[in-house]
């Protein structure tokens, strides 16, 4: 019984695989174009905002810190200058060192004097211009988070907002084909670093229009690093946008795919 | 040779001395077991100057390697952080803060923070493992795809890519850059206490 039983699955084994060995061969039988895409990001500039749970603990490590601290020469400094004051008050002080009291800059003196200069001092603000005029075309925005370069790709007849992608040509590797990309799109003043010469990821499309005899293309993705430089203005459309802005703008299995080789 | 002769020792000749007392067999050959070594070399005499020689010279050479050495090695330079200063010991009294105990409350409420926060960093470390497992399993499927298209293409696509290294990147930072921000210019003095013997490397 157990020995049918085994027969049967080792059949049915035999069977799944010839399938799938006739879906390969289906596989090779249809041609597809192949395509370059290159994710170029803008790393952060600035770190996130601490949530609520963080700041919470922040705090407790200081608190804790402080009550494992010992008292520094300023703190003695301080202490002792009340002392005296309270002495001279009380008149239990001679007058010469109370000239020298009062003729020397005491700690609390020199505490105010630094935290006004630092007052004075400002950051620059986490909420940039762009910001708030929701310039997508500037990377001076979202700084605490990862942007992305998306172009007006035409396809067919439309035109669709994706990651800059090219044809790849005969003769050169899948590398050389995304950085001719970047070349040909944004010019020469616009710097970036691959990241190594494979592909992190992928997708699949299909021609709703076969002009050719190849069905749909590949597109194998490149990631970048922006570095430096500037976008000429010309009539390219682009937008550099966040993880979370991308899902609204684009289809959802190209948010998908892009989704799965991003950190977002 | 030798197993020759024993069988032959065995086939005795006995027959031809019947007419003595004994029955058993006897032995008309005789061979001695086999040793396989040979006797001991004599030990050759030395001449006990030739030894006091030679060991004179290592002792010397023994003693110039470490006289090299002793000149060689430098002094050690103090490390002023590893020390704590005397006064600081002096003033530890003076230095202690005076706080009142932790009160029950607090502790039970840092306790809980600190459980809170373990489970916090370990669903966040989780992430993190997930975001780095679909980034490799992307990167297969593409390398899987590209190979099913051209194996050439793959096997250009899996080189080293010398430029990468080095690479430098600017982490992110507390708060964002100042546009045109003028910083106080001044003379860079160089205090870094120089002792005796040490040498300097010169600065670029």
């Amino acid at each position: 019984m157990l020995r049918k039983i085994l027969l049967n699955s080792s059949k049915t084994f035999a069977y799944a695989t010839r399938s799938y060995s006739t879906a390969a061969q289906l596989k090779t039988k249809e041609k597809y174009d192949l395509y370059a895409g290159v994710l170029i990001e803008r790393l952060p500039i600035i770190t996130k905002k601490l949530n609520e749970l963080e700041t919470e603990v922040l705090e407790m490590l200081k608190k804790i810190e402080f009550e494992n601290s010992l008292k520094s020469d300023h703190e003695l400094r301080k202490e002792k200058d009340i002392r005296q004051a309270e002495l001279i008050k009380s008149g239990k002080l001679d007058k010469d060192s109370e000239t020298e009291a009062v003729s020397l800059q005491t700690a609390q003196d020199f505490e105010d004097a630094s935290n006004e200069e630092l007052a004075k001092f400002l950051t620059a603000p986490r909420i940039t211009e762009d910001d708030k005029k929701n310039n997508l075309k500037s990377l001076n925005r979202k700084l605490d988070d990862a942007l992305m370069l998306l172009v007006d790709e035409k396809i067919g007849n439309d035109s669709r907002l994706l990651l800059p992608q090219g044809k790849w040509l005969e003769g050169e590797t899948l590398r050389q084909t995304a950085e001719r990309i970047v070349r040909e799109k944004f010019g020469t003043d616009l710097k970036v670093q691959f990241y190594g010469s494979a592909p992190v990821g992928f997708y699949k499309f299909k021609y709703t229009s076969s002009q050719n005899e190849s069905v749909g293309g590949k597109v194998f993705f490149f990631r970048a690093i922006y570095k430096s430089g500037n976008i000429p203005d010309s009539k390219l459309k682009y937008e550099w946008l966040s993880g979370e802005e991308l899902k609204g703008k684009v289809r959802d299995s190209y948010y998908k795919s892009v989704e799965s080789f991003c950190t977002f | 040779m030798l197993k020759l002769l024993s069988s032959f020792s065995r086939c005795s000749i006995s027959k031809t001395f019947s007419n003595k007392l004994h029955t058993s067999n006897q032995l008309n050959f005789q061979y001695t077991p086999v040793l396989f070594a040979e006797p001991l070399k004599k030990k050759r005499k030395m001449d006990p100057a030739v030894i006091k020689a030679r060991e004179d010279r290592r002792r010397k050479k023994l003693e110039k390697q470490i006289r090299r050495l002793e000149k060689n090695s430098r002094q050690l330079k103090p490390i002023d952080d590893l020390e704590t200063p005397l006064t600081l010991i002096d003033q530890k009294e003076q230095r202690a803060r005076k706080l009142p105990a932790i009160s029950e409350k607090e502790q039970e409420y840092r306790a809980l923070l600190l459980k809170k926060w373990s489970k916090y960093r370990n669903e966040e470390n989780l992430k993190d493992l997930k975001i780095l497992d679909r980034m490799v399993s992307a990167q297969t499927k593409a390398l899987d795809e590209l190979r099913f298209e051209s194996e050439e293409l793959y096997q250009q696509a899996i080189q080293h890519d010398i430029e990468l290294i080095p690479i430098h990147i600017n982490g992110p930072m507390a708060s964002p850059k100042i546009e045109n921000y003028s910083f106080v210019d001044g003379d860079y003095i160089d205090t870094t206490k120089v002792y005796e013997g040490e040498v300097v490397e010169p600065k670029k």
